[in-house]
C-alpha cells in the first residue's frame, strides 16, 4: 500500500464558504491540516490611497464599502475620526441616532454572520431565518438614507437627516391580496421608530428560533465545541479585538470602556466567553444581538421624548439648509465652497476607534492642513483575526477549516481594503 | 402566471390558437406543435442556476435576492457552487486585478450555453473604484457580459429586473434556426 | 488630555527620558518618535512593566512624507489668473537615488493596553536609506506579522528579523510600492483578457489620471488656538 506523503491544497478564492475572496494554501497530511496560508489581497482596491485623492467628505462612501456588512459602523468611526482633528461633537440628538444606528448594524452583521456560519457547517434554515430579520433592518437603512446598504448617513457633525416621520408601505402591485398586504404594512403605519419599536419587540422572539435550532443542537456541538482554541493571552498576542477576544474571556468593550458618543449614558452587558473556542464566540455574538436589541430599545425611548438639530450649524464643514441657501448669500457661498471644494482640516493626526461588530475598526487619519487627508489608515479588526487563521486551523481537520472561517467572521472588504 | 410553464407564449405557439393554455392544448389534442427552439429556450429561461461568485458587497444584495423576501427559487433560479453545474455567472462585487485571472478560470469552467450578468458599478466599469491601481475597470475586460446591472449595489428588485431581461434575452435566441 | 493620560505621560517621560520625544497632539493622544535603534527594546519595556503594559498592538502602518504640506493649488497668487477646473497633476518622478530624504517614510504604531485600558502611539522615521528599513517586532507582538508584511507591500519597508517578509494585498508579481506619494493613483498597468493568447494579460494603463477637486491648504484662525484641544476633551 502506497504511503501516504504530505500534499498541498489550495482553498479558494472561490468557494461558497470562504465568504467572499479567500485563498487558503494548505499543506495536509491525510485530512489533518500541518500548515495554512492565507492569502489575502483579491479584494485590494486601494481605499486608503483613494481616500488620500477625495476630499474628506468623498470618502465616506468609500467607508460603508469596507466591511460592507456592518456599513455606519465603518463610517461611525470615520466621522469620529473628522470631528475629533475638528474638535467637534455632533448635537446629542444625532449620537443618540448614530448609538441606534450602530446597533441595528451589529445586529444586521451578527445576523449575516449566523446565517453564512450556518449555512458553511449544515443548517439552511437559519439563513431564511435571518434574512427575514435583515430585510426589515435594511428597510431601517432605506428610511433614513435611501439606500439598502451603503447609506452615507453619518456626517461629520451630526447625521444626514432627521428620523422619517413615515415608513415607506408596501403597495399592491396586483399580484397579492389586499389581506396580504394588510399584514405586510401592519407595523409600517407609523413612524421608523414605531417600525422599530415593532421590530425590537419581536426580535428577540426570534433570537430564541436561532437557539433553538442551534445551541443544544448535538451537530452544531460537535462541529464547534473545541475548535479553533484561543487563549487570552493568545489573543491578545495576536490582536484580537471584539466578540474573538471576548471569546476567549477578556471583558473588553470599547463602548464600556472607552465609551464614545452616549454609550456612557445606556445600560447594556457585556457578553465573556469562557473556553475560546467556536462554540463560545457563537454564544457570545447571540447575547450581543440581544444586549443591542436592548440599547436600540433606549435609543427609541430617548428619541421620541427629546427632538432637536441633529447637525451642527457650523456651516464651514456642513451644509446650510436648502431654505436658508435660497435666501441667504453667506449660505450659498458656504455650500458652494462646501461642494467644490470641501474643508480643510487643521494639521495633526488622530485615531478615532468604535467597537465594530467584528472588533475594534479605527481610523487613523493625518492631516497637513489640505482639504484631503494626507494618510488613512484603516484599521480594520478582520485583519488581524485572519492573521492568526494558521495559528487556529493547524491540527484540525480539512472541514474545520470552514467552521473557523465562519468563527472569524471575516468580510474581504475591509481585510483586503 | 409562472415564467417556467407550459403556455402558449413560451412555446412561441401563433396567437390564433384556440386554447392559450399548453397543459389546456395537451388535454384536448394530446400533443403539442412547436419549435425545437422554442422547446430549447422554455427548459434554459425556467432554470437559470447561477453560479455564486461574490465578490464584494454586491453579494449581500444577491443573497438578499436569493433569501427569503424576493426567494430566486420560484424562478427557478437556484445558485449553484460549482461553475460545471451553472449557467450564468452573476459577477457581484468588484473586480481586482488579483482576482481576475480566476474570474475567467471559473467562466472557462462553465459548461455551454453560459451568460454573464454584470452587478453593480463596480463590475460594470469600476465604479467608485475606477481611478484604482488595482481594479479591473469593468469585468468586460474579462469575460462576454450579457446583461448589466447598474446600482451600488443595485437592489435585490434590480437584480431580479435584470435576470428576468436575461430570460427574455435567452427567449429571442435561436440554437437551431439561425 | 485627561488625567489617566497625564500620567502615563509622566511614567513614559521618567522611564524612557530621551529616548522618547514627545509629539504635541490636539485630540488628546499620546504621540512619541524615537530612533529605530530603541525601537524593539522600547517595544518590550512597553509591553511587559508594570503601570505600562501594552499587551495588544492594534495596529502598525506606513506613512510617505514625500509630499506633506505641499499643496496642487495655490490660491494665495493665482487669483489674478484665474483657475482651471481640475488642477494639472504634475509628474512627481520615483526616487532613483541611494538615499531618501531622513523623514520621508515613518512607521507608527498603535499600541493598546488592554488590562490597563490606554492606548499610545509610536512614530520610527526611517532615515535616509534605501530601500528604508526598521526591525520588526514580530517577536514582541505576534499580531505584528502581517501588518508589517502590509507596510513592506504598500511602502517597501523593510523589516529586519522578519520571518516571512512577502507581498500580501497587492496583485501576484507586482511591481512598485503603491502607496508612495510617487506611485500614481491609476497604476502602471492594468489587465485585460486576450483571445489569442487564451489568458489574462497585462498592459499599460489606458487611461488618464483625473483630478476632480485639487488639493488646497488653507489656514483657519479658529484652530489657530487651544480649540480643539478643550472640545475634545469634552
Amino acid at each position: 500500500m502506497a504511503e501516504f506523503q504530505n500534499y498541498t491544497m489550495n482553498f479558494g478564492p472561490q468557494h461558497p464558504a470562504a465568504h467572499g475572496v479567500l485563498r487558503l494554501v494548505l499543506e495536509m497530511n491525510g485530512e489533518v491540516i500541518q500548515d495554512a496560508d492565507p492569502h489575502i489581497g483579491l479584494l485590494h482596491r486601494g481605499t486608503e490611497k483613494l481616500a488620500e485623492n477625495k476630499p474628506y467628505n468623498h470618502s465616506i462612501g468609500y467607508m460603508d464599502r469596507l466591511d460592507y456588512v456592518s456599513m455606519m459602523c465603518n463610517e461611525h468611526s470615520y466621522v469620529l475620526a473628522i470631528e475629533k482633528l475638528l474638535g467637534v461633537r455632533p448635537p446629542i440628538r444625532a449620537q443618540y441616532i448614530r448609538v441606534m444606528f450602530d446597533e441595528i448594524t451589529r445586529i444586521l452583521n451578527h445576523l449575516l454572520w449566523l446565517a453564512t456560519h450556518g449555512l458553511d457547517i449544515g443548517a439552511m434554515a437559519l439563513f431564511l431565518f435571518c434574512f427575514r430579520e435583515r430585510e426589515d433592518l435594511v428597510d431601517c437603512y432605506e428610511a433614513v438614507s435611501g439606500t439598502r446598504m451603503h447609506a452615507t448617513y453619518y456626517r461629520p457633525g451630526g447625521v444626514y437627516r432627521d428620523l422619517p416621520d413615515r415608513m415607506p408601505r408596501h403597495q399592491n402591485a396586483g399580484n397579492r391580496s389586499d389581506k396580504d398586504i394588510k399584514r405586510l404594512n401592519e407595523d409600517r403605519q407609523g413612524s421608523l421608530l414605531d417600525f422599530l419599536e415593532a421590530f425590537t419587540n419581536r426580535f428577540p422572539g426570534h433570537v430564541d428560533e436561532y437557539e433553538t435550532l442551534l445551541t443544544d443542537n448535538r451537530i452544531w456541538k460537535q462541529r464547534t465545541v473545541n475548535i479553533g482554541v484561543v487563549s487570552p493571552e493568545r489573543a491578545k498576542q495576536l490582536g484580537f479585538t471584539g466578540p474573538m477576544l471576548r471569546g476567549s474571556g477578556v471583558e473588553w468593550d470599547l463602548r464600556k470602556k472607552q465609551p464614545y458618543e452616549v454609550y456612557a449614558n445606556l445600560d447594556f452587558d457585556i457578553p465573556v466567553g469562557v473556553n475560546g473556542d467556536c462554540y463560545d464566540r457563537y454564544l457570545v455574538r447571540i447575547e450581543e444581538m440581544r444586549q443591542s436589541n436592548n440599547i436600540i430599545k433606549q435609543c427609541i425611548t430617548w428619541l421620541r421624548d427629546n427632538p432637536g438639530p441633529v447637525m451642527l450649524d457650523d456651516h464651514k464643514f456642513t451644509p446650510p439648509s436648502r431654505v436658508e441657501m435660497k435666501d441667504d448669500m453667506e449660505s450659498l457661498i458656504h455650500h458652494f465652497k462646501l461642494f467644490t471644494e470641501g474643508y480643510c482640516i487643521p494639521a495633526g493626526e488622530a485615531y478615532a476607534a468604535v467597537e465594530h461588530p467584528k472588533g475594534e475598526f479605527g481610523i487613523y487619519m493625518v492631516s497637513d492642513g489640505a482639504n484631503k487627508p494626507y494618510r488613512v489608515k484603516i484599521r480594520s479588526p478582520g485583519f488581524a483575526h485572519i492573521s492568526a487563521m494558521k495559528e487556529m486551523v493547524v491540527g484540525h481537520m480539512l472541514a474545520d477549516v470552514v467552521a473557523v472561517i465562519g468563527t472569524v467572521d471575516i468580510v474581504f472588504g475591509d481585510i483586503d481594503r | 402566471m409562472g415564467l417556467g410553464e407550459l403556455t402558449a407564449q413560451n412555446l412561441g405557439l401563433p396567437d390564433n390558437e384556440p386554447a392559450a393554455d399548453g397543459s389546456d392544448i395537451l388535454q384536448k389534442r394530446g400533443f403539442v406543435v412547436t419549435g425545437i427552439d422554442n422547446v430549447i429556450n422554455w427548459a434554459r429561461t425556467g432554470s437559470l442556476w447561477p453560479m455564486s461568485f461574490g465578490l464584494a458587497c454586491c453579494a449581500i444584495e444577491m443573497m438578499h435576492t436569493g433569501a427569503s423576501r424576493y426567494d430566486l427559487d420560484r424562478f427557478g433560479i437556484l445558485f449553484r457552487p460549482s461553475p460545471r453545474q451553472s449557467d450564468v455567472m452573476i459577477v457581484a462585487g468588484t473586480l481586482t486585478n488579483k482576482m481576475a485571472p480566476a474570474l475567467r478560470k471559473v467562466y472557462d469552467q462553465m459548461a455551454e450555453p453560459k451568460w454573464v450578468v454584470s452587478m453593480g458599478s463596480c463590475a460594470n466599469g469600476g465604479g467608485y473604484y475606477h481611478y484604482s491601481y488595482s481594479v479591473v475597470r469593468g469585468c468586460d475586460r474579462i469575460v462576454p457580459v450579457d446583461i448589466y446591472i447598474p446600482g451600488c449595489p443595485p437592489t435585490a428588485e434590480a437584480l431580479l429586473y435584470g435576470l428576468l431581461q436575461l430570460q427574455e434575452k435567452i427567449r429571442r435566441t435561436n440554437t437551431i434556426a439561425r | 488630555m485627561n488625567k489617566r493620560y497625564q500620567a502615563l505621560a509622566a511614567r513614559v517621560l521618567s522611564r524612557f527620558g530621551d529616548q522618547l520625544t514627545r509629539v504635541e497632539s490636539t485630540c488628546g493622544e499620546l504621540t512619541y518618535e524615537l530612533a529605530r535603534e530603541d525601537l524593539v527594546a522600547t517595544a518590550q519595556a512597553l509591553r511587559n512593566e508594570d503601570g505600562l503594559q501594552f499587551d495588544t498592538l492594534i495596529d502598525l502602518c506606513g506613512i510617505d512624507y514625500l509630499t506633506w504640506g505641499q499643496a496642487e493649488w495655490q490660491t494665495k497668487d493665482a487669483t489674478g489668473t484665474g483657475f482651471s477646473r481640475a488642477a494639472q497633476r504634475e509628474t512627481v518622478l520615483p526616487e532613483i537615488s541611494d538615499t531618501f530624504e531622513p523623514r520621508r517614510f515613518a512607521v507608527v504604531y498603535h499600541l493598546t493596553s488592554v488590562s490597563r485600558n490606554h492606548r499610545i502611539r509610536l512614530r520610527v522615521f526611517t532615515g535616509p536609506d534605501n530601500p528604508p528599513i526598521v526591525p520588526s517586532i514580530v517577536e514582541v507582538w505576534n499580531s505584528a506579522n502581517w501588518y508589517e508584511r502590509e507596510a513592506f507591500d504598500l511602502f517597501g519597508i523593510l523589516f529586519e528579523g522578519h520571518p516571512d517578509l512577502r507581498r500580501i494585498l497587492t496583485d501576484y508579481g507586482f511591481i512598485g510600492y503603491p502607496f508612495r506619494k510617487d506611485f500614481p493613483l491609476i497604476g502602471n498597468v492594468e489587465v485585460k483578457y486576450d483571445l489569442t493568447e487564451g489568458r489574462v494579460v497585462y498592459q499599460p494603463v489606458s487611461i488618464e489620471p483625473r483630478t476632480l477637486v485639487p488639493r488646497i491648504i488653507r489656514d483657519d484662525s479658529r484652530y489657530a488656538s487651544g480649540q480643539a484641544d478643550e472640545a475634545a476633551d469634552g
